[in-house]
């Protein structure tokens, strides 16, 4: 009885990493997804959201062997719900806080809107710790610990610095956050650490920060010039608003052409440089994972992320097309009806269905779009062009810790935050 | 590897196949020989040694790339893992392990249901909206008590004025002060006065006539009704004014501000709270609020002509003028997009208020003087018209003081109160 003598291995050499998905299959999960979301009035996204993980952690290859999600659409169903419990009388007192006080006044919608992004930073952490001890790879599950609490505080200051700093401060602040998750994050019992530097990140971001946020900061400098402070400080004092209004504009009316031009050259700027921050951000960001005695590093070039940010803009262009197309079609043919039917409340319902319709097409289109084009492109990326060293380390760790709640990940939802 | 599928052989061999093997304990990886038995799956290591069992009974399929079998086991805290790349093999395993649903099909099956009871869901959530939060609304309206109504209206109310402020006015927005407005004011009160005895309303009722040229009223929660200038410049009689400040005061009587905010916060709730975050979203949630509210608005507006019509009738004044000054006003405009417009269409409305009316010869509620005045009470101040343009706003804004500046000793004087005796 012969049996298999061969002992097929993965055809991977050891320490490479590989995306072996196919864009097609992609392409139609994600497709069939999104009409199934629209028609259950969202219900279906924990499926899809569950079928698009399978999908990008089983096709990711590290050392010969894929990763695995194991998590349940049932789970992010059922943290939505518990979510739920936890939001609704919150905002309840939200509002009641809101009527009881001056609605208008600025303090009570800054404090809001401060609990809000606090709540949807504890989420996020939840979240991150739903995902990783739902992935699996070579039969060890991955974990995180740390208070989420202290993660949110952590990341509220941090944003209020870098909008302080004028974004200055980013890579730093990104560092030391990263710093905290990857430390409170394990494989087993390997411990996670994340060696990239603030002032590496921020050298090779400075001529992006000058480029973009540079042309702002001169028109501020030209504007503030030319304020006459003194006068300023005197109308402000006599409480006479439209006076001051108007002394306002009257100073800086000869400033207004800089400003607009400043303000123009700072968006082109973004608009070209945007793929080459994203690239810069997640080379950095790859580089300096450890687990163990294991490095990551990246060789992810700027130029093909410059590739897949043109993909996208190609593909959103022919679904403009394409819905005006479609739109003006379905607007010439019910025109033609309704002319004949002479009948006015028709219009405005058949106006009312096809902007609707027209709306979510363009709204689902350019999501989906993107989630295949760029989330998606940019993991298979960050995977292909990324590499260990170490790897030997693989083959000995051992196994602990056990899955968390979904409840990071319904609040993560029902806030609206969170990516993939 | 021999798959026997002839079964008059004496000896049936179990197939076997190459795989690899995670022991969850370990990441070390395993190259396994399987056996794929009766009962179960045998696990042979490198040299031979029978490394575990699984039984087919255990085993689930798990998530993998295409072309490889993961399997795992149920019931275990560890994460075992048993990897078939063998197509044949693979197959093999799937015939002997029932519970590892080959294609997919039990799994198919409940997505389907997922689809389905969502869709019953998305019908209940709808006749939920279009019937039930009214419903709800309605009940509850009558149990929010009247001072927390009219800390709702004040809440609101400073948004509303500085929206429609436009011209930053301030107090100067409302009519009714310097001489000829203090008189419009008196007359406004009377008027209203003759309105209020006979609806006989729990609230303490206000009507305040600002700067605006649109012909429009409204009435916030709480009993505070604002009127626009350019009411009282298209009515042509005292009756017409009445007429929609009555219709006003039917929103305030049927508590329809207090209904509509908790009718809104239904709504939100429903589609916002419930939906939770997917793309496209926000267009059902605003499409279905608006729909929605346009329709529930008609019936409000027919309830608040009915009480206008009861009331101008108990008042002895002109319970068609309402319909006159509608007729009049919409005269020339076009029907436009009825169902997101809030006033139902007018000719149905102006129908509606003639049926319910008697037609009859009835004594208008403003004596000839009082209607006079009335009509003033917007004019500006004389001051105001003969300073200059860099003073005038300072101006307007010295002579709101109250209504107490009939006393003022003005320049002028001469020409306005000739101005004000017709």
């Amino acid at each position: 009885m012969a049996t298999a003598a061969v002992f097929p291995s993965p055809i991977a050499a050891a320490g490479t990493v590989r995306f072996l998905g196919d864009e097609a299959a992609y392409w139609r999960l994600r497709i069939k997804g999104a009409a199934l979301v629209v028609v259950t009035l969202g219900i279906y996204r924990f499926w899809l959201a569950t079928d698009v993980r399978r999908f990008l952690w089983s096709n990711t290859e590290i050392s010969g062997d894929t990763l695995e999600y194991n998590g349940l659409a049932t789970e992010l169903l059922v943290g939505f719900l518990f979510a739920i419990a936890i939001l609704v009388p919150l905002y309840m007192a939200l509002a009641l806080v809101a009527l009881e006080l001056d609605m208008v006044a600025l303090k009570p919608v800054l404090t809001g809107f401060a609990l809000v992004a606090l709540l949807g930073e504890y989420a996020l952490y939840r979240a991150r710790r739903y995902r990783l001890t739902r992935t699996v790879f070579r039969g060890l599950r991955f974990d995180q610990h740390g208070s989420p609490w202290r993660y949110a505080i952590y990341a509220i200051v941090c944003w209020a610095i870098v909008i302080v700093t004028l974004g200055l401060a980013y890579p730093w602040t990104q560092a030391f956050l990263e710093r905290f998750k990857m430390r409170n994050t394990s494989y087993g019992d390997l411990q996670g650490r994340f060696e990239g530097s603030g002032l590496s990140l921020f050298l090779r971001g400075l001529p992006l920060w000058l480029l973009i946020v540079g042309p702002i900061v001169v028109a501020l400098g030209v504007l503030s010039a030319k304020i006459d402070w003194d006068t300023l400080s005197r109308l402000i004092d006599e409480g006479d608003d439209a006076e001051t209004g108007r002394m306002i504009g009257q100073m800086l009316a000869p400033g207004i052409g800089v400003a607009v031009a400043a303000l123009a050259a700072s968006f082109f700027a973004l608009l070209l440089l945007y793929p080459l921050f994203q690239a810069v951000k997640l080379r950095w960001w790859i580089s300096g994972l450890r687990f163990g005695d294991i490095a990551v590093t990246s060789r992810l070039r700027v130029g093909q992320v410059y590739r897949v940010y043109l993909r996208l803009i190609l593909y959103l262009f022919l679904l403009g097309l394409l819905a005006g197309m479609m739109g003006g079609m379905t607007v010439f043919a019910v025109v033609g009806i309704v002319r004949l039917a002479h009948n006015a409340t028709l219009t405005q319902v058949a106006a009312g269905v096809i902007s609707v319709l027209l709306y979510v097409v363009m709204m689902l289109g350019s999501s989906t779009i993107y989630q295949v084009i760029v989330a998606a492109g940019l993991w298979r990326l960050g995977a292909e062009t990324a590499a260990l060293s170490g790897e030997a380390a693989l083959d000995g760790v051992r196994a602990t810790g056990s899955a968390s709640s979904a409840l990071g990940e319904g609040l993560a939802d029902a806030l609206g935050v969170g990516g993939i | 590897m021999t798959l026997a599928t002839d079964s008059s052989a004496a000896e049936i061999a179990p197939p076997r196949g190459a795989a690899i093997y995670f022991d969850g304990t370990c990441s070390a990886r395993n190259d396994v020989e399987v056996e794929a038995g009766t009962a179960g799956l045998h696990i042979f290591g490198a040299d031979r040694r029978l490394l575990d069992e699984w039984l087919y009974a255990e085993l689930r399929r798990q998530a993998s790339p295409d072309g490889v079998l993961r399997l795992g086991r149920s019931g275990e805290t560890l994460l075992a893992r048993l990897e078939v790349r063998d197509p044949a093999f693979a197959a093999a395993i799937e015939d002997r392990a029932v519970t590892l649903d080959r294609g997919g099909a039990a799994e198919r099956r409940l997505r389907r249901k997922v689809v389905i009871l969502s869709l019953a869901a998305v019908v209940s959530l709808m006749v939920t909206a279009i019937i039930g939060v009214p419903v709800i609304a309605t009940r509850l309206t009558p149990l929010v008590p009247i001072s927390v109504e009219q800390k709702l209206g004040s809440a609101v109310e400073k948004q509303i004025r500085s929206t429609l402020d436009s011209k930053n006015l301030g107090a100067a927005f409302s009519c009714g002060s310097g001489a000829s407005g203090a008189a419009g004011q008196a007359a406004l009160d009377k008027l209203v006065g003759k309105l209020k005895a006979a609806a006989a309303l729990p609230y303490p009722l206000r009507v305040e006539v600002v700067r605006r040229t649109e012909f429009n009223a409204f009435a916030l929660p709480g009993g505070h009704i604002y009127a626009f200038q350019g009411l009282i410049d298209r009515a042509e009689s005292p009756d017409e004014v009445a007429g929609v400040l009555a219709h006003e005061m039917g929103h305030v009587a049927h508590r329809d501000g207090t209904r509509t905010v908790l009718q809104a916060a239904g709504l939100s709730f429903l589609f916002g709270m419930m939906l939770g975050d997917f793309v496209g979203g926000g267009a059902v949630v605003i499409a279905a609020k608006t729909v929605l509210r346009s329709s529930y608005s008609r019936r409000v507006e027919a309830a608040a002509d009915a009480y206008s019509v009861a009331v101008m009738r108990r008042a002895g004044g002109d319970p068609r003028a309402l319909a006159t000054i509608l007729a009049r006003v919409t005269a020339n405009k076009d029907e436009g997009i009825k169902i997101f417009e809030d006033h139902p269409d007018t000719k149905d409305r102006v129908a509606a208020i003639n049926a319910m009316a008697p037609a009859g010869a009835t004594v208008p509620l403003l004596g000839a003087a009082d209607w006079a005045a009335l009509k003033q009470i917007c004019a500006p101040s004389p001051t105001a018209a003969t300073a200059p343009p860099g003073t005038a706003t300072t101006a307007v804004s010295g002579t709101t003081s109250g209504k107490a500046s009939a006393s003022e000793p003005e320049p002028a004087g001469g020409t306005n109160a000739g101005g004000g005796q017709k």
